[in-house]
């Protein structure tokens, strides 16, 4: 059996811990690089089919674009992957292009399992499961959390959430593309020594033809998030006055964002207008105006 | 006189006391290479004294009595040879002498017979009865031709041998008799020195030698991994190195340190002591310890140190549970499912709450807290924080209190922020050694970069990982921890303590401070130091503290056996009726808060660090 894992790289931005709104309050410590975490447990799952399955199983990895989180990428080969494919692609793709470009290289590799995560942590689209399912003209179940293979026959076995804790156990006929659902426990990581008996990874570029495919839906605009007000849990009754007020008072800069205002009252409220005009709750003044 | 039958009697047992080393010796060098530097004077004075062995008072005191008796015997056995002169005054006390402690010989002799017939738990020592058989007959048989030679003697017993005396009521004036006890007695130490390599005599060589071969580095230190071996960690006996196996020599089963393992004292599989009895056996028969240790047994361990503090012959088990859990992690890949999210954590985000670099200086908000490259001039310390002091919302209160410490008291000092990483104790503790060595090389870069020279810890973790760890990994520096420091502030009257304290104050000694790294008074110190201290001591203190249950990666691992460890401890706390317990670690901390906390009693007693009571005394606390 050929199981084809879709992994994809994200750079996760965890915090908003600079100072400069041109960077959108960014510093480079505020994202990590890591693969999508519900990709990392469809891994798992292939993971497991090839160590029960009778006749084993070929576990090939697919990513698109260019190589990010190349130590995750090796930490996925060292869990046991067999083989990484690298799609060839620039620049920004909608969830259409993208799976097409995953078609397309599944359909290279001959599998007959696709898996792949339920959404991601950065976009959060959830579609390239079920457009690659559709490319490909295979059945697809999403939110799978096991997966079982018949031995008669060509069909698996998924036990997959079905909401609100219902579980659903469905039979399906194989090929077919499933997207995984983050489990509770994480997945064991590789040993010291799977990671000595890789050498260099092989990483294989599959270069496809994207310019035929056009993108089905345009983004208009991206918002960053908001400052949100953080839920606040009623101070710890046990602590005296000044702990719970500095338990109140503490939370992580990308909640409360302040900037100090320091020198001589003029200064100071020149620093007050400035923010104000900066964020845009004042009209820039205009030269002259107020001579005028 | 000697025989030639006799002189290769002698030759023989000789010959077998010989092999039979050979072969011990053989046994455990199957062991990977260790540097391990000899201490003879430490030796001698342990022979002498046998002070570790007397904190067990009664079979302590046996066994000096069988230690000197014997060896007594034995000078003077090897003396006679000479044929020397003595004065008969001289003669007649060390007739006496000699009788004296032939007496108490006896006796510890039949104490230890009493005390192996009686206990028949299956980890008792094994190969006992034999050699104490062998030399009770070597005893009476000494003492009875002593009688029979008395009675035959023109002057008969005298006071300079009041055992003879006895003997010779008991036995009669023949001497025959006389030439059989004689006989039956060289026989019988010919057969004792032959058993010595065979039976629980061993110990006579090999505890001897593991003293002399006793770690001189703090208990906290573990060994790095030698990544070339084709085996990462310990599985089969030729995975550890010859000084853990001859520790699985060494040991006498004599329980001690299960008696005082913290995870056996709660209910869990785990014992110490069996664990050295299954290297033991596995230096024989082979097989892999992950057959006889389960993985019940293997991560209950705390890492708490007290069966190396315990041990009379300085085995320990502990640093064969880090090597096997090493195994089954590097090797097996098979890292406890609790713990896999804080190592996958630590691998992302290089701390153990997974919030990441950006959020690391997040407690310092306010307060004046410099990095340590925004400081006028050179640094005086550099703040080590820690995970806990930057992310746990209870200890970056403590955190904040060291802040407050430093200021008050004017300390030109700064942190490390988003540079620095988890010390990696955690991973380490937890088998992880690629871990550990990524964080430690990320972290000894950044403290060169910036050039740092001294530092001053609040985790007793992160203190003893980078004053006894790092310089393995080429970070030196010098390192203090907090209490320390805070005692010096104090001290050089930079800072003054003046409110006081309420209510009466114990101390729950960290295994990382205390055992680990012997820091028990600087605590008692720092709190003399504070006005209005009424300090009254836990009674499983000091060297005998008992562990909250945190260390070792517990702290991140399910307590399913046995009780909780840290409501034991709890328990203990609240018999004492204090109103505070002060410590001085964040594991410690949380433990011994929820320990307490489950305990619903009326008035709690309350949890703190050492330093927040500092930072309370000076007039302020955060
Ligand atoms: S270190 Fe502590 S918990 Fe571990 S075996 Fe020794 S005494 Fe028991
Ligand atoms: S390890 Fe030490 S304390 Fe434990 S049983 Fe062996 S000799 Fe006794």
């Amino acid at each position: 059996m050929r199981i084809v894992v879709c992994l994809k790289q994200i750079a996760h931005t965890y915090a908003r811990s600079g100072r400069d709104p041109d960077s959108n309050y960014l510093e480079p410590e505020d994202k990590v690089l890591r693969i999508n975490p519900c990709d990392e447990f469809a891994l798992a799952l292939a993971l497991e089919a090839k160590e029960y399955l009778p006749g084993g199983a070929e576990v090939s990895l697919l990513t698109l674009g260019p190589i990010l989180a190349q130590i995750e990428l090796v930490r996925c080969l060292a869990l046991g992957a067999d083989w990484l494919f690298q799609v060839d692609a620039q620049g920004y793709l909608d969830p259409w292009q993208k799976s097409s470009l995953l078609a397309r290289s599944v359909q290279k590799i001959e599998a007959d399992l696709v898996l792949c995560g339920r959404e991601s942590l950065d976009s959060a689209n959830g579609q390239t499961g079920a457009l690659l399912a559709h490319h490909l003209n295979m059945p697809f179940v999403s939110g799978v959390r096991k997966i079982d293979f018949g031995t008669e026959g060509p069909f698996a076995v998924v036990r997959r959430a079905a909401g609100r804790g219902t579980r659903q156990v469905l039979r399906c006929p194989l090929p077919a593309v499933f997207s995984v659902e983050a489990g509770n426990t994480i997945p064991a990581p590789p040993s010291y020594d799977q990671k000595r008996n890789l050498g260099s990874p092989p990483i294989q570029k599959l270069v496809l033809d994207a310019a035929g495919v056009a993108p089905r839906y345009v983004q208009e605009a991206q918002y960053p998030p908001r400052p949100r007000v953080k839920p606040l849990t009623p101070p710890d009754n046990c602590l005296d006055s000044y702990g719970r007020v500095s338990e109140l008072l503490s939370g992580s800069s990308m909640e409360k964002k302040g900037r100090m205002l320091t020198g001589d009252p003029e200064t100071q409220v020149e620093g007050i207008i400035t923010f104000l005009q900066e964020s845009g709750v004042l009209e820039p003044e205009k030269e002259g105006e107020l001579d005028g | 006189m000697l025989t030639s039958f006799d002189l290769l009697l002698i030759g023989l047992s000789l010959v077998i006391f010989g092999a039979g080393l050979l072969k011990l010796k053989a046994a455990w060098s199957q062991g990977r290479p260790a540097r391990r530097p000899g201490d003879l004077k430490g030796l001698v004075l342990y022979l002498l004294g046998q002070r570790e062995i007397l904190e067990n008072r009664v079979a302590g005191l046996a066994h000096l009595a069988l230690f000197w008796g014997v060896c007594f015997y034995l000078a003077l056995a090897i003396l006679a040879q000479f044929g020397p002169v003595i004065p008969p005054g001289l003669a007649r006390l060390v007739s006496l002498i000699s009788d004296l402690l032939g007496v108490a010989l006896l006796a510890g002799l039949i104490f230890f017979a009493l005390r192996r017939l009686g206990d028949r738990e299956a980890a008792a020592p094994r190969g006992v009865l034999l050699p104490v058989a062998v030399l009770l007959i070597v005893v009476l048989s000494g003492f009875w031709a002593e009688g029979a030679r008395l009675n035959l003697a023109p002057e008969g017993a005298s006071w300079h041998a009041p055992a003879g005396w006895f003997f010779a009521l008991l036995s009669p004036a023949s001497p025959l008799f006389m030439q059989i006890m004689v006989r039956i007695h060289f026989f019988a130490v010919l057969l004792l020195l032959a058993l010595v390599p065979f039976t629980f005599l061993r110990h006579l060589v090999t505890s001897s030698l593991n003293v002399y071969y006793r770690r001189q580095e703090p208990a906290g230190v573990i060994e790095p991994v030698d990544w070339q071996q084709p085996v990462i960690g310990a599985d089969q006996r030729r995975d550890f190195n010859w000084k853990q196996l001859l520790d699985a020599e060494a040991c006498v089963s004599c329980g001690r340190c299960e008696q005082s393992c913290p995870a056996n004292i709660s209910g869990k599989p785990l014992s110490p002591r069996k664990v050295m009895r299954a290297l033991h056996e596995n230096l024989r028969g082979g097989g892999g310890m992950e057959q006889s240790v389960s993985q019940d047994e293997l991560w209950a361990c705390t890492t708490c140190m007290a069966c190396l503090e315990k041990c009379p012959v300085f085995v320990e088990p502990l640093d064969k549970l880090v090597d096997m859990r090493r195994y089954q992690v590097l090797d097996r890949g098979r890292l406890p499912s609790e713990a896999r999210e804080m190592m996958r954590d630590l691998e992302l985000y290089a701390d153990t709450y997974g919030r990441g670099p950006a959020h690391r200086e997040d407690w310092a908000l306010g307060l004046e807290v410099p990095h340590i490259s925004n400081l006028p001039g050179e640094a005086e310390v550099l703040l080590w924080v820690g995970c806990s002091g930057a992310f746990h919302p209870q200890y970056q209160q403590v955190a904040r209190s060291m802040a407050h410490i430093l200021n008050a008291a004017g300390v030109n000092f700064g942190i490390l922020g988003k540079e620095e990483a988890c010390c990696g104790d955690a991973a380490r503790r937890l088998g992880d050694e690629e871990r550990f060595e990524t964080l430690a090389k990320k972290n000894i870069a950044a403290l060169d970069k910036y050039g740092v020279k001294t530092l001053v810890c609040l985790c007793p973790h992160c203190y003893n990982t980078l004053r006894n760890e790092y310089p393995a990994l080429g970070g030196h520096y010098q390192i203090l921890s907090a209490v320390e420091f805070a005692l010096r502030l104090i001290a050089k009257k930079r800072i003054y303590p003046k409110y006081p304290l309420a209510g009466r104050l114990t101390i729950h000694d960290p295994c990382y401070l205390g055992r680990g790294n012997g820091i028990y008074q600087p605590l008692r110190d720092l709190v003399g130091s504070l006005p209005g201290a009424s300090l009254v001591e836990l009674e499983q203190s000091r060297e005998n503290g008992f562990c909250c249950g945190g260390g070792g990666g517990r702290m991140w691992l399910h307590e399913k056996l046995g009780e909780n460890i840290n409501n034991l401890r709890a328990a203990q706390v609240a018999h004492s009726g204090v109103q505070t317990v002060a410590t001085a670690c964040p594991f410690c901390l949380t433990m011994l808060e929820d320990g307490i906390n489950s305990l619903e009693t009326e008035r709690p007693a309350k949890v703190r660090d050492l330093i927040e009571i500092v930072a309370m005394s000076l007039g302020r606390a955060h």
